[in-house]
């Protein structure tokens, strides 16, 4: 009798046991529902300069024509992958009359320099990407890579106007005026 | 169709489709907005006159024609110029024909009778009216036509004196003092 009472209590007790168990295997759950993200960084390149305008007082026939002011040109920007290079030239748009009088009188971009962040000065005779031939420059090549996808630079540029060669000694007084470009150009 | 053979289709379309993903972004370059400077030179136009002396002196005798300066004066004249200028001119006059040099008694040597050789050219008299000075006490020394190659440019004038007293024989002996006045014009 005592052997069948605890025989009764054990099965009683292992039936609470297993049902329980098996409530907790069946937890109901919903279907999964998905969220689409899509966040852009969208690709940018800008150049700003710190003024727009320089003056030169000319010296007939002087190679040392110091322009007025330096003007820090900002190139910042935010590249996707593939991108090798940033390159920041200057320009005019024409190399034989950077800078004219209006009356046939030119100062040509070969006798127009620049010094980029105290470097040697330079005169703008070279084609660009920007610019028709021989009346431009590099100012700078920064390779892209993994470190600076994302990144500025600057370049104080000095300038100067050298009256000292060809036929320039013999230019008439007057006021020469002119527009010089710069502009920056990621690639590939 | 194998499993080789689909495979290998499979592949080649996605190669297709990479290749066209991968041109445009190698062929697109970015570039920044042109920012510009606007630049401005000015050359300023200028002309002068400089002289190697500023003093001569004449020692007279009475009624002669020559009667030479102590030295001559060479002038140098300078200039930059703007393109609408036509020419250079330099001149020396007196302020008053009448008494180019004068003793300050009422005795006077007129401007007819002061010559200048410029350059070892012909004496002449200072009795034309020119841009300065008074009316027929001055001469035109030189003038230089200003074309494209000498906007920019100088001249040199030798300026030799003399002083004709062969008209004024009854001249009293005195010191005749008096200023010729150099200058250039661009017109």
């Amino acid at each position: 009798m005592k052997t069948g009472k605890i025989f009764r209590i054990g099965v009683v007790a292992l039936s609470m046991a297993l049902a329980t168990s098996l409530a907790s295997a069946q937890a109901a759950n919903s279907g999964a529902q998905t969220i689409a993200l899509n966040a852009t960084l969208a690709e940018s390149l800008t150049l700003s300069l710190s003024a727009n305008a320089v003056n030169f007082t000319l010296a007939a026939g002087s190679p040392t024509n110091a322009g007025s002011t330096n003007i820090t040109a900002t190139t910042t920007w935010v590249l996707k992958p593939g991108r090798t290079a940033v390159g920041v030239y200057a320009y005019f748009a024409s190399a034989a009359a950077a800078l004219t009088d209006g009356a046939g009188d030119n100062i040509p971009s070969s006798a127009f320099f620049i010094a980029d962040n105290a470097g040697p000065s330079t005169a703008l005779t070279s084609a660009t990407v920007f610019n028709a031939a021989n009346a431009g420059m590099q100012l700078a090549n920064v390779a892209i890579t993994g470190a600076n996808k994302n990144a500025s630079r600057t370049d104080v540029m000095a300038f100067n106007i050298n009256l000292s060669g060809g036929t320039l000694p013999q230019l008439p007084a007057a006021t020469y005026n002119g527009t010089l470009n710069i502009q920056a150009q990621a690639t590939p | 169709m194998s499993w080789q053979t689909k495979f290998g289709r499979v592949a080649a379309v996605l190669a297709v489709m990479l290749a066209a993903l991968a041109s445009p972004l190698h062929a697109q370059v970015l570039n920044s907005g042109a920012s510009t400077i606007t630049l401005q030179a000015v050359l300023t136009d200028s002309i002068s006159v400089s002289l190697s002396g500023n003093a001569v002196n004449f020692n007279l005798t009475a009624g002669s024609s020559n009667n030479p300066g102590s030295v001559g004066v060479t002038a140098t004249t300078s200039w930059l110029l703007k393109p609408s200028v036509g020419s250079v001119n330099l001149y020396a006059f007196f302020s008053n024909s009448a008494a180019a040099l004068t003793d300050g008694a009422g005795d006077n040597i007129p401007s007819a009778d002061f010559q200048i050789s410029d350059n070892a050219g012909p004496f002449t008299t200072l009795t034309s009216t020119v841009p300065f000075g008074g009316a027929n006490a001055g001469l035109l020394v030189s003038s230089v036509k200003i074309l494209g190659n000498n906007k920019s440019g100088t001249r040199t004038d030798v300026l030799n004196f003399n002083i004709n007293l062969s008209t004024l024989p009854n001249m009293n002996a005195g010191t005749y003092t008096g200023t010729l006045t150099i200058q250039a014009q661009a017109i």
